[in-house]
């Protein structure tokens, strides 16, 4: 464990998206208090409005946080135009109302501009990481749940069971993901509330990724069964069960986290997928797949460039989960020479 | 009355015979050694008891009571019952037969809860003073400890300790001693003697080492090629060996 931690500190890329993880996630689980507006609160007036700095200057003088008033016009063109109204000054408001910053009313304060309904994009995307993030986690803790169990049972006992649970796998993993994932969808009602829906991503997703991980867990699970300790188990006159998730799983440990950290990014573009489609999480609860349906309207993007963020944290996030899991399988190797 | 009895325990592997016709009886409390060279068929002997022999193996003719119970006739969940609880067994590489990720003592607790319904409490109680009585000088330590902490010989008291700790009639300790050195050997050898004169548990003593067996076994058993060759009491057997087979034996030694 010591020896593991020590080799992917060694690797200096991985620990800094580690802490990258670790600040989305912090930042999602602390949204209602970092986010200085409602993920539903929505100004129309404000529609596409782009970033509001925040001012710390007042005529060359150091001054409390501002922002300026913004004024809606419209160009030659019919498009919008906001300018900004340097006469009016809102001051930010701290820890008011249970959030850590917001700004004075009527002043509206977008750090990373807004959507076509006016709400503010900073305060939707820490929402929308609380669906996003926490989808990946769930859906891996199940589907990983089901394919140690089966992969452990398929591999322990061999035989009918195994082959039975075997070619279940198999129709699991004959269909294309992504449109096993759609026809499951189809499958579900769509009148469901945001909780429901959430859940339903959630089984959607671990549904499709169990299957490749238990045949994996069962050709490793028919090696364990060969130990010495295992026999030594069954010689005890141990449950089978107890022997399969006490000294079978626990030893293919150094696979799954690598699997599990390999996953999770599938996962999140999994829902992100859905959710883009307008298939997964429903408007006006964000998440960051159908905050960036937003900008399927390629009409926008070239004057409101910020609704893509949202794409830009998937790609982080997923990016930063793939380098954490290979430098997890590096450091859990013990053949892997240092380079 | 006889504890185990083993009845004309035929077992094959396709055409081949690995047990041809085995009887054996043990009686309450007797230490029986199984000699035999490798190939013999004294560990399928000792998994044929258990009813854990190798998908490949069959057993063929033979009936196996233990304690007046016709194994042959016991269900899988009477079997995994009997087995841990009745029969205990010992292996030879107690670093394999015992999970490196788990603590020595969960893994006892592990065997205990599976066959008794006693608290927590009690059961850690009961593994501490079974840890005490196979002569474990620190049993505290013992039971959290990993097995890779332990030295050869403390595992290998820490395998018997797991084997006896539900406090079986029987144990089966296969090349038990095989694996350490010639004077840990000894001392487990008068572990296992002390065990059986205190707990009066039978021990089927599985071994190649016809000298070790010699010091410990009430009776042995000369195996070959799958057939028990010579049997009697040991210093009979030692002294006056009639089979070919057991002279070369002694003589090797």
């Amino acid at each position: 464990m010591h020896i593991t931690l020590e080799a992917f500190g060694r690797h200096k890329a991985a620990l800094a998206c580690f802490w990258v993880l670790v600040a989305l996630y912090a930042a999602a689980a602390f949204a209602p208090v970092l986010a200085p507006y409602h993920f539903a609160d929505e100004e129309r007036g404000y529609s596409y409005c782009p970033p509001t700095p925040v001012e710390f200057l007042d005529n060359g003088r150091l001054a409390a946080p501002f922002v300026y008033g913004r004024q809606l016009t419209f160009d030659e063109n019919h498009r919008r135009v906001y300018l900004i109204d340097k006469t009016k000054k809102y001051p930010l408001r701290f820890l008011g109302g249970g959030r850590l910053f917001t700004v004075e009313e009527p002043g509206r304060l977008y750090i990373l501009g807004a959507d076509s309904r006016g709400r503010d994009l900073f305060s939707r995307l820490l929402y929308g990481a609380r669906i996003s993030l926490s989808i990946g986690l769930l859906g891996v803790l199940i589907s990983f749940g089901l394919g140690l169990l089966i992969g452990g049972i398929a591999g322990y006992y061999g035989g009918v069971a195994d082959a039975f649970l075997m070619r279940t796998c198999e129709m699991f993993m004959l269909v294309p993901g992504f449109y096993l994932m759609l026809a499951l969808r189809s499958a579900v009602p769509d009148n469901f509330n945001s909780v429901q829906v959430y859940l339903m991503v959630v089984v959607i997703l671990s549904l499709i990724g169990w299957a490749s991980l238990a045949r994996v867990i069962r050709g490793m699970a028919l090696s364990l069964r060969e130990r010495d300790y295992v026999s030594a188990a069954k010689l005890l006159g141990l449950p089978d069960m107890v022997i399969i998730v006490r000294h079978i799983l626990p030893h293919t440990i150094a696979y799954s986290l690598v699997a599990i950290m390999l996953t999770i990014p599938g996962y999140i573009l999994g829902e992100a997928g859905l959710s883009l489609l307008g298939l997964g999480i429903q408007d006006p609860v964000p998440s960051w797949g159908n905050l960036l349906s937003e900008s399927m309207g390629i009409v926008h993007i070239p004057f409101a460039p910020w609704i893509l963020l949202p794409g830009l944290f998937i790609f982080v996030t997923v990016v930063c989960f793939n380098v954490v899991g290979d430098a997890l399988r590096d450091a859990l190797d013990p053949m892997m020479k240092e380079i | 009355m006889s504890l185990l009895s083993i009845k004309n325990l035929t077992v094959t592997v396709k055409e081949s015979k690995i047990l041809n016709g085995v009887s054996l009886d043990i009686a309450q409390g007797m230490i029986i050694g199984i000699v035999g060279g490798s190939g013999s068929g004294k560990t399928t002997l000792g998994l044929s008891i258990l009813k854990l022999l190798p998908q490949a193996m069959r057993q063929e003719t033979g009936q196996i009571t233990f304690a007046g119970r016709d194994i042959g006739a016991c269900t899988a969940e009477q079997m995994r019952q009997l087995r841990g609880r009745d029969i205990g067994m010992v292996f030879q590489e107690p670093l394999t037969a015992l999970d490196a990720l788990f603590t020595i003592g969960s893994q006892m607790d592990e065997t205990l809860a599976a066959h008794t319904d006693l608290e927590p409490q009690v059961r850690r109680q009961r593994i501490i003073e079974t840890l005490h009585s196979v002569e474990i000088e620190d049993p505290q330590r013992i039971y959290g400890s990993y097995p890779h902490q332990l030295s050869g010989g403390l595992r290998q008291r820490a395998m018997i300790a797991q084997a006896i700790v539900c406090g079986p009639k029987l144990v089966i300790a296969d090349e038990a001693t095989s694996s350490l050195d010639v004077t840990i050997q000894a001392k487990i050898m008068q572990l296992l003697r002390k065990l059986n004169k205190e707990r009066g548990m039978g021990i089927l003593l599985i071994s190649h080492d016809l000298g070790m067996v010699s010091h410990l076994a009430d009776e042995i058993a000369v195996m070959q090629e799958g057939r028990i060759v010579e049997y009697g009491a040991a210093a009979e057997i030692i002294n006056r060996p009639k089979h070919g087979y057991t002279k070369s034996l002694i003589e090797a030694y």
